[in-house]
C-alpha cells in the first residue's frame, strides 16, 4: 500500500501534505498533553514496533505469504493519536532511509496508513468491543473486524488516489502523466487484493495478537492507550 | 500445498536484507566521494527540490537527462553502478514496468494506433498515447527512486534524520524518529533470534494456520517486551538527566 514517487501528480501530493499538516500538529499537541513522562520512550518503541510488524511475513494458504500493516493493532495498543505519530515516523524512516514509499508521497501514505487506518480501526474496535471485559472474545472479534474493515477503507482510498491521476493530469491528446489507470481499473485492483488477501492477513494478525495479549499480559490492553 | 514454513525464511531474509542495507549505506556514506562531501542539510534540501521538480516534468527525454545525471552523481560518489542499478530497479521500478504494460493497449489508453496485432481471434492495438504514457510513468518512477536511494546511501542515516530539524518539524516527531531508528535494530535482532530459534526447533513443515499463530505470538511477545523495556529506558533517561525535553 506504500505509494512510490511518480505515481501521484504534484497537486495530489501537495493536497495530502496540506491535509496531514493539521493532523500531525493536533497529534503532537494531544500526545504531548496526555503522554505521561514515563511513556515518552513508548512512542519511539511504538514506531519501531510499527516498522517491524511490516517485516513479518504471514503464511497464507497456497504456500505463499503476505504481510500486515499493523496500523489497527498500533491504534488499539497506543490509542489513535499516538499510533498516528508512531506510524508516521515508521513511514518517514521507510521512505527516507530505505526507499520504501515515495518521499513526495509521504503525505498521501500517511493519510492512508497513519490517519485513516488507525482512526477507522480504533473506532470500529471501540464500537464492537464497547463495555466488553478485557478477556472477552468480543474484543478478539472486534480487533479482527477492525483490521479487515479499516485496511479495506485505506485500500479503497489508495485506489481512488491512483484512479484520479489520469483525470487530473493528462496531455491534450489523452496521454497519462502519472499513474495510467483510471478509477474503473485502480479501485477494483487495489480493493480486490485487499478484500481477498491482505484484509484477512491484517484481521488474523490483529485478532490473534489481541488474543495472546489477553492471555499473557492483559494489563497491556488496559493501560495500552497513550492518546 | 497448504503446508509451508517459508514464512520463517522470508522473515529472516527480510531482516537480513534490512541489516545488510543499513551496513552498505553506512559503508557508502563514509566513502570520500562527491555527494558525501556536501553538507547533509544542503543535500537534503537540494534532493527534495529535485524530487519535487521531477513531478512537474512532462517529457520523458528530460527525465532521461535527470536519470543520467543521477547515475553520474552516483559514479562521482564512488558508488558501484552495478550495486546502484540493482538497488534502485528492484523492486518498485520493475513492478511499475510490469503494471505499465497493459496501459500500452487501446483497452486502457485509447488513442492513435501505432501497432496492431492479433492473438487467437482478439486484436490488440498499442496506442502512441499508451506507449508514451507508460514510458513517462516508468522513467519518472525509476528516476525518483534513484534520487531517493542516492540521498539515503550517501548520507549517514543518523545525519539524515537530524536534518529534519531544519524543516521545523514538531519536537515530538524528531525525538521519536531518532529513538525509533535505534530501536528498529534492537527489534530486528530480537525477531531474527526468535525466528532462528523457531526454525532450528521445527523439523517438519508447518501448517499455515499454525504459522499464523507463530507470527501473532511473536508480535504479541515483542509488544510485551517493548512495554517492559519502556520502563528501563525511561529510568535510563532519568538517570542521565532527562527533564521532559530532548
Amino acid at each position: 500500500m506504500h505509494i512510490p514517487d511518480g505515481y501521484l501528480g504534484p497537486a495530489t501530493c501537495g493536497v495530502f501534505y496540506a491535509v496531514m499538516l493539521p493532523i500531525w500538529t493536533a497529534a503532537s499537541r494531544i500526545v504531548k498533553k496526555t503522554l505521561k513522562a514515563r511513556q515518552v520512550p513508548l512512542l519511539a518503541i511504538g514506531a519501531a514496533f510499527s516498522f517491524v510488524i511490516m517485516m513479518f511475513n504471514v503464511p497464507i494458504p497456497a504456500g505463499t505469504t503476505g504481510h500486515a500493516v499493523g496500523g489497527v493493532l498500533a491504534a488499539i495498543l497506543l490509542g489513535p493519536w499516538a499510533a498516528s505519530i508512531a506510524i508516521t515516523v515508521a513511514l518517514v524512516i521507510q521512505a527516507l532511509l530505505f526507499g520504501d514509499g515515495g518521499i513526495t508521497a509521504i503525505g498521501a501514505n500517511c493519510f492512508n496508513m497513519a490517519f485513516v487506518l488507525p482512526f477507522a480501526g480504533y473506532y470500529i474496535y471501540k464500537a464492537i468491543s464497547y463495555n466488553a471485559p478485557i478477556d472477552s472474545n468480543r474484543r478478539v472479534i472486534a480487533a479482527g473486524a477492525a483490521g479487515y474493515i479499516a485496511l479495506n477503507i485505506a485500500a479503497l482510498l489508495t485506489g481512488i488516489e491512483f484512479g484520479l491521476q489520469p483525470l487530473f493530469h493528462h496531455t491534450a491528446n489523452g496521454q497519462a502523466l502519472y499513474c495510467p489507470y483510471g478509477l474503473n481499473v485502480a479501485v477494483p485492483a487495489m480493493l480486490g487484493e485487499h478484500l481477498l488477501i491482505f484484509g484477512w492477513v491484517e484481521a488474523i494478525v490483529t485478532a490473534l495478537v489481541i488474543k495472546y495479549l489477553q492471555k499473557q499480559s492483559p494489563e497491556l490492553l488496559k493501560e495500552g492507550e497513550v492518546a | 500445498m497448504f503446508k509451508n514454513n517459508n514464512f520463517i525464511e522470508r522473515s529472516i531474509a527480510g531482516v537480513l536484507s534490512f541489516l545488510k542495507e543499513s551496513v552498505f549505506s553506512d559503508e557508502y556514506a563514509l566513502k570520500k566521494g562527491f555527494l558525501q562531501s556536501i553538507d547533509p542539510k544542503i543535500k537534503v534540501v537540494l534532493f527534495l527540490l529535485v524530487l519535487i521538480a521531477m513531478l512537474f516534468i512532462r517529457h520523458s527525454i528530460i527525465l532521461l537527462y535527470f536519470y543520467i545525471s543521477c547515475l553520474t552523481f552516483a559514479w562521482l560518489s564512488k558508488i558501484s553502478i552495478k550495486f546502484f542499478l540493482k538497488r534502485t530497479w528492484v523492486f518498485i521500478p520493475l513492478f511499475s514496468l510490469f503494471i505499465a504494460v497493459p496501459a500500452l493497449f487501446s483497452v486502457f489508453t485509447p488513442g492513435d494506433a501505432i501497432v496492431t496485432f492479433k492473438i487467437a481471434k482478439a486484436s490488440f492495438i498499442i496506442t502512441s498515447q499508451g506507449l508514451s504514457g507508460a514510458i513517462l510513468f516508468v522513467m519518472r518512477v525509476v528516476t525518483s527512486v534513484s534520487f531517493a536511494v542516492l540521498l539515503s546511501i550517501t548520507t549517514r542515516h543518523f545525519e539524515l534524520l537530524r536534518t529534519l530539524r531544519v524543516f521545523k518539524i514538531p519536537q515530538v516527531f524528531v525525538m521519536t524518529l531518532g529513538m525509533c531508528y535505534r530501536y528498529i535494530f534492537l527489534f530486528v535482532e530480537i525477531v531474527e533470534n526468535t525466528y532462528i530459534a523457531i526454525k532450528s526447533r521445527v523439523g517438519a513443515k508447518i501448517h499455515y494456520k499454525k504459522g499464523q499463530h507463530i507470527v501473532a505470538w511473536n508480535i504479541a511477545h515483542l509488544w510485551a517486551r517493548s512495554c517492559q523495556f519502556n520502563e528501563d529506558v525511561y529510568k535510563a533517561m532519568l538517570s542521565r538527566g532527562y527533564k521532559g525535553e530532548p
